[in-house]
């Protein structure tokens, strides 16, 4: 047997697992970023089914740091069990209208600082995108308006020069359904005036299906624009107007108990195969980010489901494009 | 080239788990998203279970044809073993568990036995795994008399498994009667050596107190098969000798309440540089089965974690 392990990706697609997960243990669930026993353990599973890279969140910098010494250190240690490097950060940023929040001018300095903190302070991870929400929930950001997008858009052409021309890291917009900017309309303005030398899509899939806007017509779109991907999928199309909600449409929407599953998930929405289709009309090549967000509500778990996930890349989608 | 293959057991921790066929659908699909493409099942009893017997898979799947189109549509290539321990109550049998050492027994055991091999030889299988002996604490130890019932008892096995081109082999666990090598080693002077094999399992053996490398190296010739995993704990109080050590031993961790007694490969205690070495100088060529047998949920983090450490630490040991 010679797949034991062996990685994901082909020729031209490599993957990067963007991590959400928590750990079972005697204290219940914890953080894996709590102990290098439990961080060496999620790397070996990761690796284990194939991912090359993880993608996490800014927060887990200082985590990292305490763990291993300095982050050059933890990048060493991820890549003695065949994690390469942290492809993508995301960018946890409090929106707030007092501090932070795209559509409000104001805020922009504060925002492009903080960015630039980022920047410094995850040097020698090898991250390669900066992943952000491009405008605050929907509920602080309605009625969106042509020049609050603009706004926006202002913002991270900022940020996006900042990012790729000081530190070689392309800024990526990543919609939540939640997020002031999600509608094919919105997106459509929101990628028209921003510059596409420095602002970039972070295309996730179920995010989209549930907003109503169906991502392969989107990535056929800005597939120039693409850098970053979000494999996942849902069941459920947002048709209550759930993204609304206050204070929450990700976990406490009546609706729907869960929003998002794997990619190989029965009766998922997302059409994988035709965006594995449209990536090699386009001849798209590089890192593909998969994420399992929530996969624990009702009773999943996070292993499950990325394996489940490389099972169905290795198996169903290789084939398409790779 | 090495056989890796990947138990089951870790999935079928109770009534509800591995029944629906979207649950043993999401188990393989791990197994495979893994790289083992190829598993060996456990023998099982009642409506529950539903690959567990061979009855089970002809209603769940419509036929063992259908069942391996199944599988291969999940990423599993092929079942390399089955598992069997006849102390185990079977409802299709209607007994409470059948003990080798008893003469009276042997038919039943016999035909049971014959049940998993004819699924075994119909689905593509090799291995017909079975436990040797019954734990020192059901009858205190095992004398001459009952070693000797034993040994029949699996040689006829061997015989009728053999002439269906399945190989028979004998599984010593923790809690096996036999501890010594050297009572091994006469005990398998009584058995056919064409016929009847061992499988070595690294952590049972660990757990008994045994240098697995030196075990292997002693009885290579007679090792067809073996299971990998890793033992946490060593039985130091000889607490394998109980009655219900099965229980309050493995179960629930004896006097020094041990926790865990397996392991995944390379947390434990078993030295892999060495057994992997000995594996590779003898040309062992059967099915190195991975297990994750009594981990904890869920189960698909262990098999992961086993993943890379066949990929990164043994298989390069192996070469």
């Amino acid at each position: 047997m010679t797949q034991v392990g062996t990685p994901l990706g082909g020729r031209h697609l490599r993957y990067a697992y963007m991590d959400h997960w928590r750990v079972d243990t005697a204290q219940g669930q914890v953080s894996q970023y709590s102990s290098v026993e439990r961080f060496d353990a999620f790397l070996k599973q990761v690796s284990g089914v194939g991912y090359e890279a993880i993608e996490t969140f800014d927060f887990h910098l200082g985590a990292l740091r305490d763990l291993f010494g300095s982050l050059p250190a933890a990048r060493e240690f991820m890549q003695s069990r065949g994690i390469d490097r942290v492809l993508s950060l995301f960018h946890a940023v409090m929106y707030d209208a007092r501090q932070s929040t795209p559509h409000v001018r104001a805020t922009h300095d504060h925002i492009v600082r903080y960015a630039e903190h980022i920047m410094k302070s995850s040097a020698g991870l090898g991250v390669q995108n900066f992943i952000v929400m491009p405008a605050g929930l929907y509920f602080d950001v309605e009625p969106v308006t042509d020049d609050k997008i603009r706004a926006c858009a202002e913002l991270w052409n900022r940020v996006g020069q900042m990012t790729l021309e000081g530190y070689g890291v392309k800024t990526c917009c990543h919609h939540e359904f939640f997020c002031g900017i999600r509608s094919a309309e919105q997106l459509q303005k929101f990628y028209d005036w921003t510059d596409p030398r420095y602002v970039f899509l972070c295309l996730d899939t179920a995010q989209h299906v549930i907003a109503g806007v169906d991502p392969v017509d989107l990535f056929l779109k800005l597939h120039d624009r693409c850098a970053a991907f979000h494999l996942k999928d849902t069941h459920d199309v947002d048709t209550n107007g759930d993204y609304r909600r206050k204070p929450d449409a990700e976990v406490m929407a009546p609706t729907t108990a869960r929003w998002f599953y794997e990619i190989g998930t029965e009766g998922g929405l997302v059409d994988f195969p035709a965006l594995y289709g449209a990536m090699k009309e386009v001849g798209w090549q590089g890192w593909v980010g998969v994420e399992h967000d929530k996969a624990d509500v009702g009773g999943g778990n996070y292993p499950e489901s990325t394996a489940i996930a490389a099972w169905t890349i290795r198996n169903v989608l290789r084939k398409i494009h790779d | 080239m090495t056989k890796w293959g990947y138990a089951t057991n870790q999935w079928k921790a109770g009534f509800t788990g591995f029944a629906r066929m979207e649950q043993q659908e999401r188990a393989l699909k791990v197994t495979a998203a893994c790289g083992f493409d190829a598993i060996e099942l456990t023998a099982g009893t009642g409506r529950w279970d539903p690959m567990g017997r061979p009855e089970n898979i002809q209603q769940n799947f419509g036929s063992v044809e259908h069942f391996k189109l199944k599988l291969r549509d999940w990423g599993i290539q092929r079942v390399a073993s089955l598992f069997f321990d006849p102390l185990q109550m079977s409802f299709e049998e209607l007994h409470h568990g059948l003990d080798c050492s008893e003469p009276s027994q042997h038919a039943l055991l016999l035909q049971q036995a014959g049940v998993f091999a004819r699924f075994l030889a119909n689905v593509g299988g090799e291995v017909l795994v079975v436990r040797a002996l019954p734990p020192f604490g059901r009858h205190g130890g095992l004398d001459a008399e009952r070693q000797a019932a034993a040994a029949g008892c699996w040689n006829a096995v061997g015989a009728m498994t053999a002439a269906l081109g399945i190989k028979t082999v004998l599984h010593l666990d923790a809690l096996s009667p036999l501890r010594s090598p050297d009572e091994l080693a006469a005990w398998l002077e009584r058995l056919d050596a064409a016929t009847v094999g061992l499988c070595m399992d690294t952590a049972e053996l660990t757990i008994a107190g045994h240098d697995v490398t030196a075990w292997y190296r002693r009885f290579h010739q007679r090792v067809w098969h073996v299971h990998l995993k890793d033992a946490l704990a060593v039985d130091t109080l000889n607490e394998y000798r109980a009655p219900n050590a099965e229980r309050a031993l493995l179960l629930a961790g004896g006097e020094r309440g041990i926790p865990r007694w397996f392991g995944e490969l390379g947390t434990g205690l078993v030295d892999w540089p060495a057994l992997m070495g000995a594996l590779r100088e003898t040309g062992y060529a059967g099915w190195l089965i991975v297990e994750s047998d009594k981990g904890p949920a869920p189960a698909a983090a262990s098999l992961m974690q086993n993943a890379w450490t066949v990929r990164h630490v043994l298989q390069p040991l192996l070469t």
